[in-house]
């Protein structure tokens, strides 16, 4: 009977610690705010998180710009980072906890698959959120949400354009299969293809680190697009630098970016590297060169991608747009609920306001909360 | 020529889990237990390549460095993990080489962060044949596997030590006996596995120049795949397994409807000899005996 | 009779406590005192409280290590998803979440049955492998899927369930699952179970059907896991094959280990425990120190399995007990068929024989290969 009632005490105290977190919960949890509270969720562990850590050293770094240079109207911002570890399945404890310390405005995920959990919870409480890097199409699914990258759609559209007009006959693709950035941009790549050009496709899948069947498969073609990440990129150029012709062009897409410092001298590959996307990491000029020094003054060059670039931009473009409501007669109190505030940023966004940042100018956003602005074809590397 | 393009492919990745397989089949074939931990063992090895290589520039002396570290950390993970478990059940053991793995690779995170590492450790070129390139990487490593599995072959046969492997595998209590010390055989196992696991980090490396701390962990589990396919215990079986492993992979990335679910036919392959030959091809029945 | 009566009392707290603790928190939940952070977590420890208790089945009374129950998991995630997708629009939430619990179960149990098989012919290290090759294959499969099937790469859109009701339901399914197993494992059949693990030719010679029981184990132990997975299903708004990868099958394995080999009530305490540390945890530790989880997850398998059955520590065991530290936390003694003993029963077998090929009586022994050499 004595062991029993020991079980039984320890099944109460596991109770009981559970209960403990059971407080008295209202549904207005913003209401003992001294700031305004911007919040987002990224891998900050594991493998992917060198985009999670890029993205919270940047939006923490416009943060403290903006405070510093007097905050909006006086009330300051505060940035809640939480860790997801790429996992979809810890956005909900992530956010609800988010939403339960007082936030107000989101910068969504980091990620695609953690976002696609991320854009169905955040339309239960009506929460804004403009997201840097999450570029699923279907992230602003709703009308609360909003992307500061180009969905991956719209980027596989604009390289199918850009080949059309190139008058290749052949080219060759290499993607992820099982990756929802990979497969999205190739998917709407290859419908916006023109039919008269023959294509020769590869795929790999996980952590596959040699590539030397896919490097065959692709070894006749000129210009291979890849719409993968940087490090599988330079695994393939690396084994492929003597196979595939060395007047051949690799062209991705945003992903490519952080791609010339996987290398110790980039002119190793022969072959030329292109990328479409909205930021360079080795900008010499600009406002992106600004940024890059800002960033790489306060956290090295570690984490520097435009990941960063864009969660930087989404945080200023957020503040902007906070601006431009209060200074069209809109109040925005500090204690004012996330689905209020969402109200007015979602008319801000959906309306006349306009972005100039580090990831382009006079950006603004389609009525489906794609963005709309610029891709800029930057040449990483000519031909040897 | 398709064919042989694809073959030759085939074998350059086989190579590398020919090497890795070799040092699970030492491992299980004389300590009967499956060290899971042994992919993990790889990626120190390519660690401590990376931190000699980055220090002074020397391929070698990193080389050296990551045996030297590697059979190290095996006697010590024997002694420490596996030691105090002979006599156990089986699954005791195989739960603690999961720990072991899982110790590795959350060290090496909380070391080197999760950022991959590029490690140049040396640019070989790459010879044609023909119209087939053949990176010259491919060679020396095929041509390691083989020098290392005549090396091992050889050494098991004809030298007390190598005797005393097979004493020692065949019935542990007997070989006591016998007056082996059964112990420092195993220990000694342990570390050939563990340099042998320090050079395929290297070819690995040489191949594919990016590390992170799960460098080792699938071609660890597909190279065992490699090593049951071929018969676990057989030295040469673990070479045919990694090079079959290899060449399946090559065929089924070439053909476009199957090419995403190659980790899934190399599985699937293994499940199926498992079924109807769990010998291998090169392996021996063995019974049970009562 | 008084001990009868004790013993009874003691097979039936694991239920009293849980379903109290259930109805206590629905009663919270109602009275609106819960936070969603601790549904959303309290849905979490109900699903692991049930994949640890069916990988507890296995791993504790049949002795056969699975590193694939995130696959019979994702299994049932995705075709119960798939179910609930399909059928709410025809028969509202309450019906098709329970056709989608038993269709996601069912179907799990069926690829239970399909890996039970090799189960008769492998053991140990073999059977682990074959199960986490079964856990990759499933993921690869859905994860290279058309998107009008299960969604391919970007995942399954399933219906998330009322967070206010849902972790009820979890709740209840576990205690049906606890029901399920504790009964089997306390029947006639739980001994021949047990028996299997403790010396597999011995419970064949005592007329044991070996071959029925691994299936009934591993066809009750994934059917669990389906339906864990249908929950997961209808906890998340998207089921993605990425997160029922080989990492998943060892946390499940850390909770049992944690909890104690063979220890139904002790799984569920460990699955508690470390599903609430993970949740708490998520947001408290960031950067390196995150990692360090991990650290402790393998520290804890190492220590626990090398301490439990080190034979050198046996003394040491006996002396410095663990019961005798935690009192309840582990088994009383006087219920012998609850009992988990690691240790096989010395016998000639010793475990070198990891495939238990049959006996052919006729065919003379043949030595390794390696060792063919004349001596």
């Amino acid at each position: 009977m004595k062991a029993i009632l020991k079980r039984l005490a320890l099944f109460v105290t596991v109770a009981a610690m559970l209960l403990s977190f059971a407080s008295c919960g209202g549904a207005n949890y913003t209401k003992d705010n001294t700031e305004y509270v911007i919040g987002f969720s990224g891998p900050l562990t594991g493998g992917a998180a060198i985009y999670g850590v890029a993205v919270q050293n940047s939006a923490q770094m416009a943060v403290d710009e903006i405070n510093a240079a007097g905050g909006l109207n006086g009330i300051k911002f505060k940035l809640l980072a939480t860790d997801d570890t790429h996992d979809a399945s810890k956005v909900s404890a992530n956010y609800a906890n988010m939403l339960e310390s007082g936030m107000q405005i989101s910068l969504g995920t980091v990620t695609t698959s953690p976002g696609l959990e991320f854009t169905k919870l955040s339309k239960e409480d009506n929460v804004f959120f403009l997201t840097p890097s999450a570029s699923g199409d279907k992230i602003p699914e709703f009308d609360n949400g909003f992307q500061m990258c180009f969905a991956d759609g719209n980027q596989g559209k604009v390289a199918a354009d850009y080949v059309n007009s190139t008058k290749l006959t052949k080219i060759g693709i290499f993607y992820k299969s099982d990756d929802p950035y990979s497969n999205g941009i190739y998917s709407q790549f290859k419908e916006n293809l023109s039919s008269s050009i023959e294509t020769v496709e590869a795929v790999f899948t996980g952590e596959a680190q040699d590539f030397s069947a896919q490097i065959s498969a692709l070894k006749d073609c000129s210009f291979i697009f890849m719409p993968i990440y940087y490090q599988p990129a330079s695994v393939f150029m690396t084994q492929a630098k003597d196979i595939i012709a060395p007047n051949a062009v690799y062209y991705g897409c945003d992903g490519f970016d952080g791609l010339a410092g996987q290398f110790e001298d980039f002119s190793v590959i022969p072959q030329e590297v292109s990328m479409l996307s909205h930021f360079d990491s080795n900008a010499t000029e600009g406002v992106a060169a600004e940024f890059i020094k800002k960033y790489t003054e306060k956290y090295g060059t570690d984490t520097l991608n435009q990941f960063g670039a864009s969660a930087y931009d989404c945080v200023y473009a957020i503040y902007n747009a906070m601006k431009a409501a209060i200074d069209s007669g809109k109040t925005i109190d500090v204690t004012i609920s996330a689905s209020d505030l969402c109200e007015i940023l979602k008319a801000q966004f959906k309306g006349e306001f306009k972005y100039s940042g580090v990831t382009g100018t006079d950006i603004t956003w389609e009525d489906n909360g794609y963005v709309s602005k610029g891709a800029v074809k930057y040449t990483l590397k000519t031909a040897n | 020529m398709k064919f042989i393009e694809t073959l030759v492919n085939g074998l350059s990745m086989g190579s590398t889990y020919a090497m890795i397989a070799l040092g699970y089949t030492m491992v299980y074939g004389i300590a009967k237990m499956l060290n899971f931990a042994h992919g993990d063992i790889i990626m120190v090895g390519g660690y401590m390549l990376f931190v000699i290589l980055s220090m002074t520039g020397n391929p070698f002396l990193g080389l050296l460095a990551a045996v030297v570290f590697c059979v190290i950390l095996g006697v010590c993970i024997e002694k420490v993990a596996y030691k105090p478990l002979r006599g156990a059940s089986p699954l005791a053991v195989l739960i603690t080489a999961i720990g072991v793995s899982y110790l590795l690779q959350s060290t090496a995170q909380i070391i080197f962060g999760t950022a991959p590492k590029m490690v140049n450790v040396a640019d070989l070129g790459s010879i044609s044949l023909g119209e087939i390139n053949v990176p010259v990487y491919t060679l020396v490593t095929l041509a390691c596997s083989m020098v290392i599995m005549t090396a091992l072959t050889l050494f098991v046969k004809y030298t007390r030590t190598g005797r005393a492997m097979i004493a020692v595998s065949e019935d542990k209590g007997a070989a006591q006996l016998m007056g082996i010390n059964v112990n420092k055989i195993i220990m000694i196992t342990f570390a050939i596995g563990s340099a042998l696991a320090a050079f395929a980090g290297l070819f690995m490396l040489m191949k594919s120049p990016s590390l992170t701390n799960t460098l080792g962990a699938m071609p660890g589990i597909k190279a065992f795949t490699a090593a049951v396919i071929g018969g676990i215990g057989s030295i040469p079986g673990a070479m045919l397994g990694g090079l079959l492993m290899g060449v399946v992979e090559a065929i089924s990335l070439t053909v476009p409807a199957i090419a995403p679910y190659t980790d899934a036919i190399e599985f699937l392959i293994l499940i199926i000899i498992l079924l109807v030959r769990p010998t291998g091809i090169l392996g021996k029945k063995r019974r049970e005996k009562v | 009779m008084k001990a009868m009566k004790t013993i009874k009392w003691k097979h039936y707290i694991s239920y009293i406590v849980l379903a109290a603790v259930t109805v206590a928190l629905a009663a919270f939940s109602f009275s609106g005192a819960l936070k969603s952070s601790n549904l959303y977590l309290l849905e979490k420890i109900a699903i692991s409280i049930m994949l640890a208790v069916s990988l507890s089945t296995v791993v504790g009374f049949l002795g056969e290590l699975s590193l694939g129950h995130a696959g019979f998991m994702c299994v049932g995630a995705y075709l119960g998803g798939k179910c609930s997708v399909l059928l709410e629009p025809i028969l509202g939430e309450f019906p098709a979440l329970a056709v989608s619990v038993l269709v996601g179960g069912i179907v799990a149990a069926v690829f239970g049955v399909v890996i039970g098989l090799p189960a008769l012919r492998l053991r140990g290290d073999y059977l682990a492998i074959v199960t986490l090759a079964f856990g990759e294959i499933v993921r690869s499969v859905f994860m290279n899927s058309s998107a009008e099937s299960f969604g391919g790469s970007l995942g399954l859109e399933t219906p998330r369930f009322d967070k206010n009701i849902l972790f009820i339901i979890a709740f209840v399914l576990v205690i049906v699952c606890l029901a399920v197993t504790q009964n089997l494992i306390r029947s006639k059949h739980g001994r021949a179970i047990t028996s299997i693990r403790d010396n597999e030719i011995a419970a064949r010679a005592t007329g044991i059907n070996v071959t029925k029981y691994k299936l009934i184990v591993f066809t009750v132990s994934s059917f669990f896991a389906g339906v864990a997975g249908v929950l997961y299903s209808y906890s998340n708004y998207n089921v993605q094959s990425t997160n029922f990868d080989y990492n998943y099958s060892i946390e499940i394995l850390v909770m049992v280990v944690l909890g104690g080999m063979g220890s139904i009530n002790g799984s569920i305490i460990a699955a508690t425990l470390i599903t609430f540390l993970d949740v708490e945890l998520q947001t408290i530790l960031t950067g390196n120190l995150a990692v360090l989880q991990d650290l402790f997850y393998a520290l804890i398998l190492i220590v626990l399995v090398i301490y439990n059955n080190a034979t050198s520590l046996k003394g040491f065991r006996e002396k410095y007990n663990l019961k005798k530290l935690f009192g309840g936390l582990r088994k009383n003694h006087t219920v012998k068929d609850d009992e988990a003993k690691w240790h096989r029963v010395p016998t000639k077998i010793e475990m070198d024989e990891v495939l238990s090929v049959d006996l052919q009586v006729s065919s003379p022994y043949t030595p390794d290969k390696t060792d063919k050499e004349d001596k």
